[in-house]
């Protein structure tokens, strides 16, 4: 019932093009992500959902209806701004009921929403205090239950973590995955945080410069990146891309670059190509056999230590799994899984072998 | 919300204010030209004008209130600049309490500020003559009048221009003089390089809001002086005050008016081409937004 | 680095003295019997201190009288124009302007607009005021002179409040329409309280203002409370022509009188004033 759909949308802030023929559809309950770079456009696709902004192109549907032009307050969206934007005069109790008061319930009835939700976000002994006395945390959470208050259809979230501590970060993360499985509300959150996606998603759009680059659950985005930018975007250490050919041996394929060549086998190809070889830290493997590299630099990070082996001119990182005394300068050699390449077309920059 | 409704909006918000000005400003400005170019029959003349073109008093008048005008931002301007100084270079407390004590005579009315100074500047009873051990005739002098006049609207003004450039000074962040000094910059260099550059802006602001106080001036004339002696002390908003309610003439008063609005225009206008002063007030921002 | 410190404390003393004296001196003045005001040699310590200059049994104000007593007519006056216009300037018309200019009317002109009407001098816009109050029949009266005192007090009050709502992040009125308030409400019930310091600046400011304001009450008003709306100003600009050589202990008196209230308040709202005179200059 509460999709959201969003066809050709463009954005131009004067001439300046922000948002590209953006196309999305947001299933009901979904808790969607929105991630990209800071400028990417992310927030104002947000707002423009939300009705903030007015629409220079295209269209958006909430529920079936087209939403263009309706006023933000008829959308049934709520939102949470980085900032939390409280009402810094009004009590916590206050904050929370007036998207209630101004809709017309009842006294009776807001003071029973405003305690349901309250319990729900564990805010309850702050109902008398104004937002100032708050720390960081416990404002988020008066944002979010001003929010969910009056049960809206969507749910729209503007990077309302990145003003938490790391620490806090990760635990609102898990609190805000159950909440919205719980309340089963349409979500929409943006962030720059690829981690914080990966974590909370049931489905990810990568924003690049105003335009889709990918939209994909967390799994599928993180295996089978379908561009270049989203490869090197999604995750952490960034994948390694080795610049190089495709070249037809007979009947085998190879991947043939200026420090290495590799036998691609059971792999196919419409032609020879020049690309460029995506492979995660955790699929490039130290074994008896392989490539020879020197060991650079070692990042022991206790249950992983991460690895720059320099071949030739080629810097590729390699995740160890577990903590090992590698000494700098050391000589090893390193394999690849195989079927973990991803080859990504040096023009188009699209994923080649899906 | 799209455009026109947010127009509609800020319409109706801000239409107090455009009715305001529409009828006190608007409506009195054409009324000014009504006046000024009709004479007291009422019907179409210039001769305000032409009686304006060879009028000795508003010649004196325009010489006084130039005269008037650079002695006071002369006066202003270096005692409130010399007071921000040494109140930002003043390491000790009280700080605060200095910064109300040298703003306070901005706080009193110029009636009042009138009556201080004839008590003061009493040829015979007066601190000041007595402190100097010859009585002055200040007020009722050609050469003195206007200099006193200067000095005594300076007292409550200085403050102001003080004020201003404080603020300017306590904002400069520190950063700065604390990389002047590794750098190895001496005070000297220091005021040049890194103050005086900071505070640009604000002189510059300072200057325009200050500017249109000085032109403001009628009430230490009306008291003090009367214009007198002879014509030496009338200023242009002086003498528009007696043409209109001495000698009843509203229709050379008003061309008179016209004049004074004009000559304020072109020296904001010139200010403004010559200055980035809207800049600095905001009026204009570095990137002007949204479509 | 010590030398230097004592050098400008002693400037300070030296301008504070400067700042303070004339004030000094008009209290003192306001104190001092008539034979020690009238010596060629000042007293600048006067031992004999009355209040007879404020308020002498028998007296009030007028030709014969010289004390300030009697003043009171003319302050209500003023105390009424002033409150009016503070508060009609900084409510009913800045504060909206100054909002529907800082989000919904971007337009340079309008904000030049507002600072040309502080710009025109209070001189060359007497004559049609006067023509206009007479024509609507208000000379004389708290309403007229109100009117007229809107002229410096509605743009000051749209100016500085709109330096104070674009300072505001625009996400708390955002967050205010998803949550379903109207344009007015969320301008009158989120965006105004948010710049309460603001209102403060602008009330005292145009308070100041119009309570000293001498040109306009020059022309505009002629006879004191209950009969008209003479403000305080006056009251001492006539005592000064009238007792000028004559009854320097009442005129100083009534002196204090008209300065009592602007310094209380300089004094007190410090903090709101300093803001309020150097907005647009200094920007934090
Ligand atoms: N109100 C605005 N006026 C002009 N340009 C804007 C405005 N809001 C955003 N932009 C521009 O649009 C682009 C995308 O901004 P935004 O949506 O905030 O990115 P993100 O949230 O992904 O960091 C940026 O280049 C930004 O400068
Ligand atoms: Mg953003």
């Amino acid at each position: 019932m509460s999709e959201v759909v969003i066809e050709n949308l463009t954005k131009k802030f004067g001439n300046n093009l922000v948002l590209d023929h953006i196309n999305l559809k947001i299933d009901s309950r979904e808790f969607f992500v929105l991630l990209g770079p800071s400028g990417s456009g992310k927030s104002t696709l947000l707002r423009l959902i939300a009705g903030l902004e007015d629409i220079t192109d295209g269209s958006i549907y909430i529920g079936g209806k087209k939403v263009n032009g309706v006023q933000p307050k008829d959308r049934d969206v709520a939102m949470v701004f980085q900032n939390y934007a409280l009402y810094p005069h009004f009590s916590v109790y206050d904050n929370i009921a007036l998207p209630l008061k101004v809709r017309g319930f009842s006294k009776d009835k807001i003071a029973q929403r405003v305690k349901e939700i309250s319990g729900i976000l564990h805010i309850e002994e702050l109902l008398e205090k104004k937002p100032r006395q708050l720390s960081g945390g416990q404002q988020q959470r008066v944002a979010l239950a001003r929010a969910l208050v009056r049960n809206p259809s969507i749910f729209l979230l503007d990077e309302p973590l990145s003003n938490l501590d790391a620490k806090l970060r990760v635990e609102a993360r898990t609190f805000l995955k159950s909440l919205q499985k719980e309340l089963g509300v349409t979500t929409i959150f943006v962030t720059h945080d690829q981690s914080e996606a990966m974590a909370m998603a049931t489905k990810i759009a990568v924003l690049n410069r105003g335009t889709i680059k990918q939209v994909a659950d967390p799994y599928e985005l993180y295996m089978k990146p379908s561009d270049t930018f989203t490869a090197g975007f999604v995750g952490s250490p960034a994948m390694n891309m080795v610049p190089g050919k495709i070249v037809k041996d007979g009947n085998a394929w190879k991947f043939a670059a200026a420090d290495m060549a590799l036998d691609l086998k059971g792999m196919k190809f419409d032609s020879e190509a020049e690309v460029i070889m995506g492979v995660r830290p955790e699929h490039v493997v130290i074994s008896t056999e392989g490539i020879t590299g020197i060991i650079s630099t070692v990042e022991p990070l206790g249950s992983v230590t991460y690895l720059e082996v320099k071949i030739g001119g080629t810097d590729i990182m390699v995740q160890y799994t577990g903590l090992a005394r590698i000494e700098p300068n050391s000589q090893v050699k390193i394999g690849f899984a195989l079927d973990r390449l991803l080859f990504y077309d040096k023009d188009t920059e699209k994923l080649l072998n899906k | 919300m799209n455009r026109k409704q947010a127009t509609k909006i800020g319409l109706i918000l801000a239409s107090p204010l455009l009715i305001y000005f529409l009828i006190f400003f608007i409506y009195p400005i054409f009324l000014l030209f009504r006046y000024a170019f009709t004479n007291t029959a009422g019907s179409f003349s210039l001769s305000n004008f032409v009686y304006m073109s060879k009028d000795p008093i508003l010649y004196s008048s325009l010489y006084n209130t130039l005269y008037y005008f650079i002695g006071s931002v002369a006066v202003q301007f270096s005692g409130g600049f010399l007071a921000a100084i040494v109140l930002n270079s003043y390491t000790g407390r009280l700080k605060n309490t200095f910064r109300m004590i040298l703003y306070i005579p901005l706080t009193i009315s110029p009636i009042v500020i009138a009556l201080i100074w004839l008590l003061i500047f009493n040829p015979t009873y007066g601190p000041i003559d007595y402190i100097l051990r010859t009585p002055i005739n200040w007020l009722g002098s050609l050469n003195l009048a206007m200099p006193t006049i200067i000095v005594a609207n300076g007292w409550e003004y200085i403050p102001f221009v003080f004020l201003i450039i404080y603020a300017g000074l306590q904002a400069v962040p520190k950063q700065y003089y604390e990389a002047a000094s590794i750098d190895g910059m001496n005070r000297l260099q220091t005021f040049r390089y890194i103050t005086m550059p900071s505070i640009t802006p604000i002189l510059v602001v300072a200057f325009l809001l200050n500017s249109i106080g000085i032109l403001q001036g009628f009430t230490l004339v009306y008291v003090l002086t009367n214009g007198g002696p002879g014509f030496s002390t009338y200023i242009l908003s002086f003498y528009i005050y007696k043409v209109a309610f001495a000698y009843f003439n509203l229709h050379y008063a008003a061309a008179l008016s016209l004049l004074f609005i004009f000559i304020i225009g072109a020296f904001v206008y010139a200010m403004l081409k010559l200055t980035s002063v809207e800049r600095y007030l905001g009026l204009k921002r570095e990137n002007a937004g949204d479509e | 680095m010590k030398k230097l410190n004592i050098l400008l404390l002693l400037l300070l003393i030296i301008f504070s003295l400067i700042s303070l004296f004339p004030i000094y001196w008009t209290i003192i003045t306001a104190l001092k019997v008539n034979s020690e005001i009238f010596t060629t040699v000042p007293i600048f310590f006067p031992v004999k201190i009355t209040l007879s200059n404020f308020y002498t049994p028998g007296q009030t104000f007028g030709a014969v009288s010289q004390t300030a007593f009697g003043s009171f007519p003319w302050l209500l006056n003023s105390a009424v124009i002033a409150l009016l216009s503070a508060l009609i300037g900084t409510f009913l018309i800045g504060a909206p302007a100054a909002y529907a200019l800082t989000r919904y009317l971007k337009n340079v002109w309008l904000g030049r607009t507002v600072l040309l009407m502080m710009m025109i001098p209070e001189a060359a816009l007497i004559i049609p005021f006067y023509i206009i109050i007479i024509k609507v029949n208000l000379i004389n009266t708290w309403w007229g002179l109100t009117l007229v005192y809107l002229s410096f007090t509605a743009p000051l009050s749209t100016w500085l409040l709109m330096g104070f709502f674009s300072d505001l992040p625009r996400s708390v009125e955002e967050a205010a329409s998803i949550d379903g308030l109207s344009a007015y409400k969320i301008f009158y019930k989120i965006a105004m309280p948010m710049i309460m310091p603001g209102i403060m600046v602008s009330i005292i400011l145009n308070f100041i203002n119009s309570w000293n304001e001498f040109l306009y009450a020059l022309v505009l008003t002629y006879t004191p409370f209950p009969t008209g709306a003479q403000t305080v100003p006056l009251f001492l600009s006539d005592f000064i022509v009238i007792e000028k050589s004559f009854a320097w202990g009442g005129l100083a008196a009534a002196g204090v009188i008209v300065i009592i209230p602007t310094i209380i308040i300089g004094i007190y709202a410090q903090k709101y004033l300093v803001k309020g005179w150097t907005m647009g200059a200094v920007k934090e």
